[in-house]
């Protein structure tokens, strides 16, 4: 990075400039496209959607009652089968036949980590001789060029994806490409494509010196990116989802959360002593709240609870009414027949203190 | 709970007349807890609406409590799981046998130029056949052309109850994800408790039909409306354009910000329904996953944004074109219609994705024409009226008023 004058620092700055910032958009772009791939066959940081997580039973613990709503079927709802939208956002794998659009989008998301890591590996010395630093400069060399040619291939490939399918996203980055692939997208593959040539004669990289040229190379290094995110079509979708959350009438919310701060509420200790049943009878949501109703004792004569209660994680209200059951109860199954008295109030409570 | 007695795991028509009880039940237990609000006077002038049919109120609430000191004891309103109709500005049309107002159905005993003969749910009809009055039969046809057999949707003239407006015949739809395909047939799957469907495409309709709907490829979506035959369906017109992905390709939904829209737009479609217990209600494609329903839609993430709802909640739904509203429980997921995200051009142009998906009866009773497939809708959230008697009333309620809103997010 030693140059005679101010355009000499700039060019060699730009140039050692260029293999990170490559490198951090290939693996950005893999892991974007790994993460679509694993929400799709239901994983979700922890635990696949819609298959009800492992009871005590299955952990080794006391055999736990199946909450009534957990589905009942094989796989339950919301699962999909694997796979089954891996096809979705796949870019140029689109313009392929069906059978090789998935191997393909593979190979492709391999292709970008390896690239990835390559270019960062390659980029830094791995030692020094007598003052001299020891680095692969052939590696690098071929590193870049794969690099420049990935790009260029990715342009080539989404004006071809502009001409044949215009309805679908680039799927650079995975579910934040969902949007048809413009000028933008490509105007930003050829950038990338110009970047890997001129960083192709780069040597390995240091940490610039401190003071002027560190401000210089950061410059350098901002500026770029921003021409990058102004190229990005992504990064838009990207900061709405940054701050976004579901309303809590679009937002899914397991009915053991439910259940659980039911049993915590107020409301639960209040009738806990007269529901005669440890599951719910019945239990439905309309927007924002979902109702669980339980059977119980109201001065000796059947009666049914019913608690709402708000689909919030934080401090979520339940609210409850007791309802007398009467002779001409709408023909729904009546309450559960009631059990002695003692009884049921031991299973509420024991219920009550499990949760 | 739904899933363990299986009576609403998947959807009404699956759980027989039991359900029709619970449905009730869970509007009483909910007026219960919330107490609905009372609307503004002109609101609930121009929303309420009478529910035939309904229980009275069975039920007698003892105590009410609130966590956030709101809600009291209850009163019960009338039960539900019945539809209630006003007209928006309409005129008041005698209501059908089968609780529609101004459309009857049933099958034609005997078809003249001027009057056919129905046998209908509540017995034979004879109906008179206007000089104006249209008739469907896969194309508009002379009266002459109804046979002996034929399953007819009558619309009425409006205020009369024998004069016939318009006449569907054999009407038959078919939605759903292509499976099979051979030179003139296809099997569609229409969802998980629908079953799969065969349609039939005569030769000279393909071309037609291939203007819009060009991939028939497996795995792509399709829209068919036509003749409804012995088990298959004669496909004769498009009902949209087909989309471009599959699928399992449906676009994501965009993420928005705050709540639901009190009312939302889009259009609603018709089904051929399954059962008495379907014929009364709407299909509303976003139920709460939690409740196991079977019928989830097929796949892809779907169009548009719904809020989550069960089966029996009320839903007003209003033709954008006529003006006509009904209110009418929910009984059951459609499973197609979240991933299709088109548009109804009915009147004018509607946002994109279906939100209601009705039965045949109760799509023309709002003033929909069969062969069109859509009309542009809104829907909302209905509610019982506080204070209603005996039979309750339905009221105008919006998808993010009530106690929903309270303290949201």
């Amino acid at each position: 990075m030693t140059g005679s004058g101010l355009p000499a620092t700039l060019l060699a700055d730009l140039q050692d400039v260029q293999p990170p910032i490559i490198a951090g958009i290939l693996i950005g772009a893999c892991l974007a496209k790994l993460s679509r791939v694993l929400r799709s066959i239901g994983w979700r940081g922890g635990g696949f959607r819609g298959v009800a997580p492992p009871g005590p039973a299955e952990r080794g613990g006391a055999r736990r009652r199946r909450v009534p709503s957990e589905p009942a079927i094989a796989g339950g709802p919301g699962v999909r089968p694997p796979g089954a939208a891996l096809d979705a956002g796949l870019g140029p794998t689109q313009l392929f036949p069906l059978r090789l659009r998935r191997p393909l989008a593979m190979v492709m998301c391999a292709f970008e980590m390896s690239l990835g890591l390559a270019l960062l590996v390659t980029e830094l010395p791995v030692g020094t001789r007598a003052g001299t630093a020891l680095w692969a400069p052939r590696a690098a060399t071929g590193a870049r060029i794969a690099a420049a040619a990935f790009f260029l291939v990715a342009a080539a490939a989404l004006v071809e994806l502009r001409e044949r399918r215009p309805d679908l996203g680039c799927g650079c980055f995975g579910d934040f490409s969902t949007r048809p692939a413009g000028c933008r997208s490509i105007a930003r593959a050829a950038l990338l494509t110009a970047s890997a040539l001129i960083s192709i004669q780069s040597p390995a990289l240091y940490l610039p010196p401190r003071g002027h040229g560190a401000l210089l190379f950061l410059g350098i290094a901002g500026t770029e990116l921003a021409v990058i995110a102004a190229l990005s079509p992504e990064v838009s979708g990207a900061l709405v989802r940054l701050g976004y959350t579901d309303a809590c009438e679009l937002r899914r919310l397991p009915a053991d959360r439910t259940l659980a701060t039911l049993r915590r509420s107020r409301q639960w200790r209040k009738h806990a002593r007269a529901i005669t049943t440890e599951m719910p009878v019945d239990m439905w949501r309309e927007l924002c709240w979902r109702y669980v109703v339980f059977p119980c004792r109201q001065d000796g004569k059947n009666a049914e609870v019913v608690f709402a209660v708000q689909v919030k994680r934080r401090r979520p209200m339940v609210q409850a009414a007791v309802l007398l059951l009467t002779t001409d109860w709408p023909h729904g199954a009546p309450a559960a027949s009631v059990p002695a008295q003692n009884q049921s109030r031991h299973e509420a409570m024991q219920l009550s203190r499990r949760v | 709970m739904v899933v363990q007695r299986g009576d609403l795991a998947c959807c009404v028509r699956c759980a027989g007349l039991t359900a029709a009880g619970r449905l009730a039940r869970r509007h009483l237990l909910k007026s219960a807890v919330h107490p609905p609000a009372a609307e503004p006077s002109g609101q609930a002038g121009a929303g309420a609406v009478p529910v035939a049919g309904a229980a009275d109120a069975a039920a007698v609430p003892v105590t009410g409590a609130a966590g956030a000191g709101a809600a009291g004891g209850a009163g019960a309103a009338g039960g539900a799981g019945a539809a209630g109709a006003d007209t928006g500005g309409g005129s008041s049309q005698p209501a059908g046998p089968a609780g529609h107002p101004g459309v009857l159905t049933g099958t034609v005993l005997d078809a003249s130029p001027q009057i056919i003969t129905l046998y209908s749910p509540d017995g034979e009809r004879r109906i008179a056949l206007p000089p104006g009055a249209s008739v469907w039969k896969g194309r508009q046809v002379d009266p002459t052309a109804l046979e002996s057999g034929d399953t007819v949707v009558v619309r009425m003239v409006p205020g009369q109850r024998s004069l016939a407006d318009r006449i569907w015949a054999n009407a038959g739809r078919v939605t759903g994800v292509l499976i099979e395909r051979d030179r003139e047939s296809m099997l569609i799957d229409e969802g998980r408790t629908t079953g799969r469907q065969a349609v039939l495409i005569p030769p000279h309709v393909m071309g037609r039909l291939q203007v819009r709907f060009p991939r028939l490829e497996p795995g792509y979506l399709v829209d068919f409306i036509g003749l409804r035959g012995r088990g298959y369906l004669e496909a004769l017109v498009p009902a949209t354009s087909q989309p471009t992905y599959r699928a399992g390709e449906a676009p994501a939904r965009a993420p928005a910000r705050g709540h639901s829209p009190g009312r939302i737009a889009g259009s609603a479609i018709w089904h051929e329904h399954a059962g008495p217990a379907d014929e009364e209600g709407v299909r509303y494609p976003a139920l709460d996953p939690e409740t196991a329903c079977q019928e989830q839609p097929l796949a892809g993430p779907g169009c548009p944004r719904l809020p989550y709802l069960s089966v029996g909640s009320l839903l007003r739904v209003r033709n954008e074109c006529t003006g006509t509203a009904r209110a009418l429980p929910v009984t059951g997921c459609a499973p197609t219609a979240q991933i299709f995200c088109d548009r109804c051009v009915t009147c004018g142009t509607s946002p994109r994705g279906r939100i209601a998906d009705l039965p045949m009866a109760g799509f023309v009773a709002m003033g929909g024409d069969l062969e069109r497939g859509c009309f542009n809708a809104t829907v909302a959230l209905g509610s019982l009226s506080p204070g209603s008697p005996g039979p309750g009333s339905v009221a105008a309620g919006s998808l993010s008023a009530g106690p929903a809103s309270a303290g949201r997010r």
